[in-house]
């Protein structure tokens, strides 16, 4: 786009600006949540958002005193973890499958594990409510996990597709020729090569499960229940209780903006689904 | 990735390639050839776990439309209505109508507004070129954190008593509305929560897209005199409209299932109004457990996304890009 020229000495102090006011706007709100949950309850809701104030860490101690956030924190890597995994497994084998063999029905099958992506949450979750209450899995970690896992493959499934058929075939051939097996050529010759994509998609998987709520809120009790309806939980028992919320909030944003830091590169092929790279 | 057979570098492997493909059983080159046993045992895993927790779950609840089911009322089983959840849904129930127009309503407002300036971002962004990667970093932070935070934020900043933006509001003289507290203006904070979530998304696809433009018709253009105005929409616009497409169709269908921010904001208050679709099948399934016409609800949220999803992607085929 600098093409179009980059325009005098004005117009770029006014270009500037305005990069300014648009990055405020989206960092404000994130920085003024993390400046509030240093703040007391009585600070947090009565004084103008704007005035100084002591900070103080009692809203980060209470939490995790009187609200068990380890637990629901704990809870919530294990089943984005977890999920993350096994999805990643399951789903960069299949995309192997769909990248390097045409067999019949393929175009079909890969549009239709797409549209899997694209069906309403709150479809699946009904069926999936009642298939885990028959086997005891409500409020399991076990199954909050099984239903991640369904949840999280197409996504694995379309982005490592488009990374495993971006990567040259050649290498793969002379391993086949050379006497290995076909699983041998996948697992040591090109998944090595897609490491960054893989190591992209894990990341967006992990994102998208670590803030999933509404199979969460249906499918966990206080055992199994992750950060995001925990979290919602604390304002119904409370009030609301700024201090704490904003504490809880803080905490869990950390680990995403870490992970924002490492995905952004794969991150507009993942959020397309593979239609822009 | 179709390799040519008389590229002289690869005679060679062509060559053994060949023979191995014949004459050793078993070892066949990776393209070209029907392989279903391969593809079907790399398949196998995935498909099966798909099969259990997704295809089954919709048949299953397809099944279940055709029911009548309290979950709460354990006396009573599954009794078959045929299609009268349905017909119920169509021609009996306002509230259905209600949550529909509040669903487009929401959806045709807020990816208008994230399309506006999300393409205006990425534009006024990619033409700087230092910091460019920070600056991306920072934009993307909001569809990034879980939206139930989201939702919560702009539940703080909404509290029309020491909330921040009725503090700036009455900072300038304006009288504060009570946002999320009033059937008037609910629906507009949660669409002004949704473009603060979103239009990062919209402006990171622009931007990719902007990026991976061609320099030789633009600078084309340029030197034959054309505006930098008249480059971009003659030029630009029609070279992304790919890119737009497929942003607007995503962000479209996601704004049509939209639940957590609207649950934590609003619950689908005050009254109904920023009651969405999925909000209205949450409470029916989950509040009221009729199973049965929760599961009609969902199949025909399930049912505008598939039809919308096939025109989308058939339209995106014809303008040429997969």
């Amino acid at each position: 786009m600098e093409v179009l020229g980059r325009g005098g000495r004005i117009e770029q102090a006014i270009r500037r600006v305005a990069i300014g006011l648009t990055l405020s706007a989206f960092l404000g709100p994130i920085v003024l949540i993390v400046l509030t949950s240093f703040k007391t309850r009585v600070a947090a809701l009565e004084s103008s958002p704007f005035a100084l104030f002591q900070p103080t860490l009692t809203n980060y101690v209470h939490i995790f005193a009187e609200y068990s956030f380890a637990h629901f924190a704990k809870n919530s890597l294990i089943a984005s973890l977890a999920s993350t995994l096994i999805a990643l497994a399951l789903g960069s084998l299949a995309a192997y499958g769909l990248a390097r063999y045409r067999f019949r029905g393929r175009g079909g099958l890969a549009y239709w594990i797409l549209s899997l992506r694209m069906a309403p949450a709150i479809a699946s979750v009904i069926p999936l409510f009642i298939m885990l209450r028959q086997v005891h899995l409500i409020d399991n970690l076990a199954g909050l996990i099984l239903v991640y896992i369904g949840a999280n493959l197409p996504l694995v499934i379309w982005m490592m597709k488009g990374f495993f058929e971006d990567l040259p075939v050649d290498m793969e051939e002379s391993a086949l020729i050379d006497g290995a097996s076909r699983l041998g050529a996948c697992v040591r010759i090109a998944l090595p090569l897609v490491a960054p994509g893989l190591a992209a998609t894990a990341i967006l998987t992990f994102i998208f499960t670590w803030n999933e709520f509404l199979f969460a809120l249906i499918l966990t009790g206080r055992n199994a229940q992750t950060l995001p309806v925990a979290v919602t939980l604390f304002v119904r028992e409370t009030g609301i209780d700024w201090g704490y919320m904003t504490a809880a909030a803080s905490l869990m944003m950390l680990p995403m903006v870490i992970c924002t830091l490492f995905v952004r590169r794969g991150l507009t092929r993942g959020l397309t689904l593979g239609a822009i790279k | 990735m179709q390799r040519s057979t008389t590229n002289p570098g690869t005679t060679e492997r062509q060559r053994r390639r060949d023979a191995a493909g014949f004459d050793m059983p078993g070892v066949r080159p990776l393209i070209g050839l029907v392989e279903p046993r391969a593809a079907l045992f790399l398949l196998t895993p995935a498909m099966a776990a798909l099969l259990l927790l997704s295809i089954f779950p919709f048949v299953y609840s397809l099944v279940l439309s055709l029911h009548r089911w309290n979950l709460s009322n354990r006396a009573q089983g599954w009794s078959f209505v045929g299609l009268a959840n349905y017909v119920r849904i169509l021609t009996g129930d306002p509230f259905f109508w209600s949550a529909m127009e509040v669903t487009v309503v929401f959806l045709v407002v807020t990816i208008a507004l994230e399309f506006v300036l999300g393409l205006g971002i990425a534009v006024l962004v990619s033409q700087e070129t230092r910091a460019l990667g920070a600056i991306q970093t920072i934009i993307i932070l909001p569809m990034m954190i879980t939206p139930v935070v989201v939702g919560l934020i702009w539940r703080f900043m909404y509290n029309p008593d020491r909330g921040v933006i009725n503090e700036i509001l009455g900072a300038v003289g304006l009288p504060g509305p009570l946002w999320l507290g009033s059937a008037r203006t609910g629906l507009l904070s949660v669409v002004i929560a949704d473009v603060w979530e979103w239009t990062p998304f919209m402006a990171l696809i622009m931007l990719a897209a902007l990026q991976s433009l061609p320099r030789e018709p633009l600078e084309a253009a340029i030197v034959d005199g054309a505006s930098r105005r008249q480059a971009f929409v003659s030029i630009v616009l029609p070279l992304i409209r790919p890119a737009i497409m497929v942003a607007l169709l995503l962000r479209g269908i996601d704004a049509f299932k939209t639940f957590d921010l609207i649950y934590v904001l609003t619950q689908g208050g005050p009254g109904t109004s920023t009651q969405v679709l999925s909000l209205y099948t949450y409470k029916w399934g989950f509040k009221f457990f009729e199973m049965g016409y929760a599961a009609a609800l969902a199949y025909v949220m399930v049912l505008i996304v598939d039809l919308a999803a096939t025109f989308g992607i058939r339209a995106l085929d014809r303008s040429g890009n997969g």
